[in-house]
């Protein structure tokens, strides 16, 4: 299969991108992309943008007033003023009329909003908020814990229960995760998959788009330069759309390894000690797996951006032949993400079996949860099936394009191509 | 219909893109140890049956014969071939690029270094061994591109067009080169709409119109036929009294000179008498012969444009 002129275009092709300066540009600057990315999102995460905010907590009763004042107190972000809470004690039939006088300072944005606790609350826990903007999440989140558990307070402050028994009632049901698979033991699991799954996912989604790039100007540049008519003159298109592809293949691949060498020292040493809740757990079969797939998803991806390489002249004109190319990449990707939650309900399971698809949802699946052999097996005799029908129709279209300049091609023209 | 002293033959090849036929049902021969013109105007189908001869167009119909078998992959690495669109990679270094294109041809080592390096130093560009492509001058890039074709020391020489874009100086090392590799007993095929360089160079000839061979056989005879009641003429003065001449069947003027065809071969003393008489300055006067434009035009009928003429 592969013949001396097809290894020399692949040593060619690892000549010009293997070890290069924009490969190693490339390889030292997208882990620290990914690092930058991860680090904004936990400082977007730390910022709340709410210093400053003014409440004004009305209750009907001068002792939830009061329960509410002593135990809001105590918390933090009270303490540090992030949150300035006025407290009221006001019947209902009033709320109107002071809402009214306090309307010129929440459109003003000096008091963001009033909390009203109506006593019906301690029946059936419905609480007002009044403001510009009356559905802050943000708000919610941070005070729907703190308003409950002194209605909880006050609803058993009278039924004489103990300190323990009330402290039991405010509490919350916290779920810990307990991996069920093959192996005897039950172990506990933190989200040190699911991060894992992310990055793998991450990683596949940045290597298969710069990759494709890297191809596509590849070819671009072989139909601009005129080079392409010599080299066919020494080799047929399909030995020089199968050495490019391998060649950058392999180049790709290369990198893909040295993105994961810290994640095999995590596994494989002692070196690096996560936290509980950050463990990694995974073996050489999920390495081998993921490995395995990205190299099919790369064989396949090189293939369909090498024959729009071929179909169009220049970069601008192969844009729009690029596009669908990237839905298949992007529309797998985020769905991945979404499937995070629960990586074994229906949606992720049969996106497990279509092609392109399989590509992300798989290995994010096999990363968090325990995938059966054959079902492995499976997904990967789908990339393979994958490959082996889109390489003989882009063969058809590389080999009339590569040759061809001029005008745009149309849709038409290029089905065409594949008949002739 | 193979014959051994035939290197190459070309069996009713035909190609169609779309609605337009480029080649249609073509069929020469290349014979042995020759320099074969496929000579034609801009557009007439000799790009297309060289990327025909090359695999790089699938034909439509047609046979390519090597020696009487198909030609394929072997027949390739035996091939250099210079395409009318000349390309290298812009990037890669001089040395590197003749290795590489080399090595598609299945040459590689020490020795194809070493003819490299000789080639180099023999078209002055040792110093630019390790230079890029990109840095060459363009004159330097064809010879360059024109090593690559011959590194490997194919047994088939095939150039499209390779006089075009040349300076005069580039011209000459080419013809050069060419007709040391013909020394060699290599068999060259060259493609050209300049009449000259075909006839000065040549020992056969297809001539190709509109995609159809029209004329295909050795230089000599195909001279030897056409040029029986032909004479070539330079002269001074006013010959307007030949146009309607009952001796002259056909005027061409080619600016420089002016060729004549006679209606009876045994007319030629007659016309140099006409000529004297009429006060004409002969300059040039040559019986039996023909130029290779005058055929062409006889034969295809004179192109529009100036997508035919002669090399200056």
């Amino acid at each position: 299969m592969l013949n001396n002129r097809i290894i020399a275009l692949i040593k060619r092709e690892l000549r010009e991108k293997l070890m290069t300066k924009s490969f190693i540009i490339m390889t030292v600057s997208v882990p620290l992309f990914m690092l930058l990315i991860l680090g904004l999102q936990m400082l977007i995460m730390l910022y709340q943008g709410d210093k400053g905010t003014r409440i004004e907590l009305i209750t009907q009763s001068e002792s939830l007033t009061d329960s509410y004042k002593k135990y809001l107190a105590k918390l933090d972000f009270i303490k540090d003023e992030s949150y300035i809470i006025n407290y009221n004690t006001l019947p209902r039939r009033s709320l109107k009329d002071h809402i009214e006088a306090r309307k010129k300072e929440i459109l003003s944005g000096k008091l963001n909003g009033v909390i009203y606790v109506p006593s019906t609350a301690l029946e059936d826990k419905e609480v007002e908020y009044y403001s510009k903007t009356p559905n802050n999440l943000n708000l919610f989140q941070k005070l729907n814990n703190h308003i409950n558990e002194v209605l909880i307070d006050q609803y058993f402050s009278e039924k004489g229960l103990t300190d323990e028994e009330l402290e039991f009632a405010r509490m919350g049901v916290r779920f810990n995760g307990f991996k069920v698979t093959e192996k005897d033991e039950l172990e506990k699991q933190g989200v040190g998959n699911s991060i894992l799954a992310m990055l793998f996912s991450f990683l596949i989604y940045f290597s298969l788009l710069f990759s494709g790039g890297m191809t596509l100007n590849s070819v671009l540049e072989e139909k601009s330069s005129k080079v392409v008519e010599v080299l066919l003159s020494s080799v047929n298109s399909r030995e020089l759309m199968t050495g490019k592809i391998i060649g950058c293949t392999i180049t790709v691949f290369a990198q893909m390894v040295i993105w994961l060498l810290p994640i095999v020292i995590l596994v494989t040493t002692t070196w690096i000690i996560l936290p509980e809740w950050l463990v990694i757990d995974i073996n050489y079969g999920h390495l081998i797996y993921f490995l395995i797939n990205f190299l099919l998803a790369c064989l396949i991806f090189q293939g369909l951006y090498a024959t729009v390489g071929a179909i169009f002249d220049n970069a601008q004109e192969a844009q729009s032949g690029i596009f669908p190319i990237i839905m298949l990449i992007m529309i797998p990707f985020f769905l991945s993400f979404t499937l995070m939650n629960n990586p074994n309900n229906n949606l992720a399971v049969v996106s497990s079996y279509i092609p392109f698809a399989t590509i992300f949802v798989m290995p994010l699946r096999f990363t968090i949860v325990d995938i059966p052999v054959w079902k492995l097996i499976l997904s990967q005799l789908i990339n393979v099936a994958t490959l082996m029908l889109i390489f003989p129709l882009a063969g058809k279209i590389y080999r009339v394009g590569i040759l061809r300049t001029g005008t745009k091609p149309t849709f038409r023209e290029v089905l065409r191509w594949l008949r002739d | 219909m193979t014959d051994n002293t035939h290197a190459l033959e070309i069996h009713g090849l035909s190609k169609s893109f779309g609605d337009i036929k480029a080649v249609n049902n073509a069929s020469f021969d290349v014979p042995e140890g020759s320099i074969f013109g496929l000579i034609g105007r801009n557009g007439a189908g000799k790009t297309t049956i060289m990327r025909m001869m090359m695999n790089v167009y699938l034909p439509d119909s047609g046979d390519i014969l090597i020696r009487g078998k198909k030609a394929g992959q072997e027949f390739r690495n035996s091939v250099g071939y210079l395409p009318e669109e000349r390309g290298l990679y812009k990037k890669m270094k001089v040395l590197e690029t003749l290795l590489f294109f080399a090595e598609l041809k299945g040459k590689k080592g020490k020795a194809v270094s070493d003819t490299a390096k000789g080639y180099l130093e023999r078209f002055d560009l040792m110093d630019r061994m390790n230079s890029k492509v990109v840095e060459l001058s363009k004159g330097n890039q064809q010879k360059i591109q024109f090593i690559t074709t011959i590194l490997h020391n194919p047994e088939f020489i095939i150039l499209d067009e390779p006089f075009a874009g040349m300076d005069p100086i580039n011209i000459n090392i080419l013809k050069e080169m060419i007709l040391e590799k013909k020394r060699e007993g290599k068999i060259i095929i060259f493609s050209t709409h300049l009449m000259d360089f075909a006839e000065r160079m040549c020992d056969h000839i297809a001539m190709i119109n509109y995609g159809k061979i029209i004329l295909n056989d050795s230089l000599s005879s195909i001279k030897t036929r056409y040029s029986q009641k032909n004479v070539t003429l330079t002269y001074e003065g006013d010959i307007s009294f030949l146009e309607n001449n009952p001796i002259v069947e056909k005027m061409s003027d080619f600016g420089n000179s002016i060729g004549i065809r006679l209606k009876d071969r045994d007319q030629t003393q007659e016309l140099l008498r006409l000529l004297l008489n009429n006060n004409v300055k002969v300059k040039k006067f040559d019986s039996e012969d023909i130029s290779l434009q005058e055929i062409f035009i006889e034969l295809a009928g004179r192109p529009t444009g100036e997508d035919f003429y002669l090399a200056e």
